[in-house]
């Protein structure tokens, strides 16, 4: 089920109240384990057994690397987990992919090949939870963590609602040792709690699918060729959508968790305020990025062995990320942006060690690394290489001659709310939420959560999904 | 601090931020990540809640009291959750049932309770709103579950163009999740009942688009349609009464005429005809998968009139639009201009019947058929075609 959803309220008040009751932990975490399948299996009951098969393996793979004596043992149960995972969501989310293109490659030879049609069904969720549970056999692999001590725990660690299937991604470290003593929200972590988790929908459903969604569609969903108005409105529009869509998903996330008790960790800070590449991607998606950096930039040779090597990885790494946002080389020419903008960012960075800019050239900077990313959000946002063409164009004045396609309202709106979003990043670059609520009066804090919570009752919400559920 | 924790102070050093830092996984590259820390800031949480609970109340209140003193009362959402209850009665039984698809004419015009009274069966009603009714005649024709009587709505505009404003709500219902269906039951008990502001027409977004905004040069704006109807919990659904009187029948009006006013997003004619032509092609063949199957169809195309009506007969004229649809399909229809019963309605915004009225239009449809096509209202007969008894007005 979504957040954003009157079935979450209802389901999420039985899990406080149930988690509240005087009852043994294990019982607790067995309630959890249980509420968390039941929010999973709220979409499609059968995919339940995906997440269980996702489990076992990987609780008997840690075990095996934890008894084998011999090094090629250990490098077999860490295979095992790894192609079992990757393969699960290789068929569920590349198979298509896969075949289609491989369909082509057999017709650019001259070989007629026409695959069977497949209606394979995407399972919410799935490149999450892989990451999380390859994150915890990679871990006992590379001896950086044990593994758990019981099944349940390590079963509630895969399966928590608030990050099963948007994240943030969990590693074993930051959740398992949560589960091993018993936990309960203090009252006031309970109502901080809700308040982020008001905050979060806030984001999600008055900015992202109320305001925003419609300015994005109204230029990428339709036939006409957007002028750089346009074209320009409707990808700000896309990048506020999405930071609202997402993040909005990451703080529900940790205000969910917190009212029960637990941490998750950070998934943004202020993204948009970023100044270049590696600071944008320090901000956005931290917990992907950072699964990305250790587990694939690090072992494909990081920066350790020559500048060569190091661009070849961060490309590699930056290619294979996009790949895991959705199955079509779009996504993969988004990620290649990225890492050609990380490349030259670290060529630059080099050949001007001592730099330092100033106030100003700090914040031009800044707005240009947001230009450059709202440019591979084009190919995040656009079905075909086509409306990125053309949307592109737009952007940079080659379609003169459009008409206009955005209402003056939508325009309004984007520079409203973008404008918005884009100077609280800046404010917040340096800081955290919680030390502004610190220091801001009660009575504030008290209207601006009243206010947020009456803005999404109006909004009356379609329950929408989240944009990073088909990831 | 719990094994894995890392304190406030290791984090503030590490990053040399002062009271600002947060250490996240980006900070720690090829380690294990430590359970991370999530401090509540210091506020009088109990004080600060209450005043966010009690100004959300307050809001909410003078929200619904404004709605209200607009002349809006708590309904049935108009949504596709409430769309696929009624999709799921053919799947759960009720096959044989007399199913009503369409567009707003026969979501608004048909009365359920009237036509019920007559026949002694209440209809599905699965017409939607600016929608094109050919994908859901495609849906109920490859739907062997469906054997009953069927009766089509025609809005020129919609049923030849294709436009489908509602068309997700089929997908929505082929795909309903547990969590949406539990979802609208939750809607339907909880809040519908009890809210007049939950309808489409009062989300904040949708307020506050329809103010006033500048025209933007070169752009013809399409003003959203305004609420028009009441719901019921089985889509039993009438004109809204406050659209018969002005100012909001203005309102309506104006909403109209700047749908029809000529616009550079019609396409060319000969893309026009080339999608008529699927449109009649496609719904040709479902009529006759339909009628293969003994489902008994009738094509209906209710009143419109005033700038509506004139707009219709020009865009789509009779000649090669509904006639071509019927000598096509082979299916029989009534048409509102063929029958004086069906005419002299009141019809406040040109397009839908008055409550009132819409309960007349229901018993003359009703009693038409039963005239002259007996066949459609007969119990166990052979379906389809319904060949005979069709009398030319």
């Amino acid at each position: 089920m979504v957040f954003n959803s009157l079935t979450f309220v209802v389901f999420f008040a039985c899990v406080l109240v149930l988690h509240n009751l005087p009852l043994g932990w294990t019982t607790k975490k067995v309630n959890l384990l249980l509420a968390s399948y039941l929010f999973y299996a709220a979409w499609n009951p059968p995919f339940v057994i995906l997440l269980w098969v996702s489990t076992v393996i990987d609780w008997y793979a840690a075990q095996g690397l934890v008894k084998a004596k011999r090094e090629s043992a250990r490098h077999a149960w860490m295979l095992l987990s790894v192609v079992a995972n990757l393969g699960m969501l290789g068929y569920f989310k590349y198979g298509t992919f896969l075949l289609d293109n491989f369909s082509a490659l057999m017709h650019a030879l001259g070989i007629a090949y026409q695959p069977a049609h497949s209606d394979i069904v995407l399972p919410v969720g799935i490149s999450f939870y892989t990451f999380a549970t390859m994150a915890y056999t990679l871990d006992v692999y590379l001896r950086r963590a044990e593994p758990a001590r019981n099944l349940l725990d390590y079963a509630l660690f895969v399966t928590f609602f608030p990050h099963l299937v948007a994240g943030p991604i969990m590693r074993p470290t930051e959740l398992v040792p949560q589960f091993e003593q018993p936990r309960k929200a203090s009252a006031d972590q309970l109502r901080f709690g809700l308040a982020l988790m008001t905050l979060g929908l806030f984001n999600k459903i008055v900015l992202a699918d109320s305001f925003l969604a419609s300015i994005a569609e109204g230029v990428y969903d339709s036939d006409k060729v957007p002028g750089a108005l346009d074209a320009w409105a409707a990808t700000l529009a896309f990048s506020g959508q999405i930071f609202c869509d997402f993040a909005g998903y990451s703080t529900t996330a940790i205000g969910a968790a917190l009212c029960l008790g637990f941490a998750m960790p950070d998934n943004f800070r202020f993204p948009y305020a970023a100044v270049g590449f590696s600071d944008f991607w320090r901000r956005w998606h931290i917990t992907l990025s950072a699964w990305l950096r250790d587990y694939l930039y690090i072992p494909l040779g990081g920066n350790k062995h020559g500048p060569a090597r190091t661009y070849t990885a961060l490309m590699g790494t930056m290619l294979l990320g996009g790949l895991w946002h959705g199955a079509s080389w779009t996504f993969v020419v988004w990620g290649g942006l990225h890492g050609v903008y990380l490349g030259a960012e670290r060529f630059l960075r080099s050949r001007f060690a001592n730099y330092k800019p100033g106030p100003l050239m700090f914040v031009a900077l800044g707005l240009l690394t947001y230009a450059l990313v709202n440019v591979t959000w084009v190919f995040f946002r656009a079905k075909t290489f086509g409306k990125a063409w053309s949307v592109l164009g737009g952007m940079f004045g080659a379609n003169a001659a459009a008409k206009p396609i955005l209402s003056s309202f939508s325009l309004i709106a984007v520079a409203a709310i973008i404008g918005g979003l884009v100077l609280t990043h800046w404010f917040m670059r340096a800081r955290t939420l919680e030390s502004v609520v610190a220091r801001a009066h009660p009575i504030a804090v008290g209207a601006v959560w009243g206010l947020l919570a009456f803005a999404i009752a109006i909004a009356q919400g379609s329950g929408a999904a989240f944009i990073y559920f088909q990831f | 601090m719990r094994r894995g924790e890392v304190s406030v102070e290791d984090q503030a050093r590490y990053l040399g931020r002062g009271d600002y830092a947060r250490v996240t996984a980006a900070d720690r590259p090829g380690v294990a990540q430590p359970v991370p820390l999530r401090e509540v800031p210091a506020q009088p949480w109990a004080r600060v809640a209450l005043g966010a609970l009690l100004l959300f109340a307050v809001l909410i209140a003078g929200w619904e009291y404004y709605w209200r003193a607009f002349g809006v009362t708590p309904g049935s959402r108009n949504s596709d959750g409430l769309w696929a209850i009624q999709r799921r009665r053919i799947d759960n039984g009720e096959g044989d049932a007399t199913v009503a698809i369409g567009s707003s004419r026969m979501y608004f015009d048909l009365q359920l309770d009237i036509w019920e009274q007559l026949d002694g069966k209440r209809p599905i009603q699965l017409a939607l709103e600016g929608t094109t009714p050919l994908p859901f005649l495609e849906d109920l024709a490859a739907d062997p579950k469906f054997t009953g009587r069927l009766l089509v709505g025609v809005a020129p505009q919609l049923f030849f163009s294709g436009f489908a404003f509602r068309g997700a709500a089929l997908t929505y219902a082929r795909k309903e999740s547990p969590a949406q269906r539990a979802g609208q039951w939750l809607s339907m008990h909880l809040i519908e009942p009890f809210f007049a502001f939950y309808d489409h027409d009062f989300a904040l977004d949708t307020v506050i688009q329809r103010q006033a905004w500048p025209e933007r040069a070169g752009l013809h704006e399409r003003r959203p349609v305004r609420k028009l109807a009441e719901h019921g919990p089985d889509r039993n659904t009438h004109l809204w009464g406050k659209v018969e009187t002005d100012p909001y029948r203005e309102v309506a009006r104006s909403v109209w005429r700047n749908h029809l006013a000529p616009s550079a997003d019609v396409p060319p004619p000969e893309k026009m005809q080339k999608t008529l032509e699927e449109q009649l092609d496609r719904a040709a063949k479902a009529v006759i998968t339909l009628r293969e199957r003994g489902v008994k169809l009738l094509f209906v195309r209710p009143p419109s009139t005033g700038p509506y009506l004139e707009w219709e007969n020009r865009v789509f004229p009779r000649a090669k639009t509904w006639d071509i649809l019927l000598a096509k399909s082979g299916a029989q229809g009534i048409h509102f201009e063929d029958y004086p019963e069906l005419q002299g309605f009141e019809l406040p915004e040109w397009s839908h019947i008055k409550h009132a009225d819409a309960e007349k239009f229901t018993a003359a449809l009703h009693a038409i058929i039963a005239r002259d096509f007996p066949q459609f209202l007969a119990v166990g007969a052979a379906g389809g075609a319904v060949p005979d008894g069709h009398v030319a007005h």
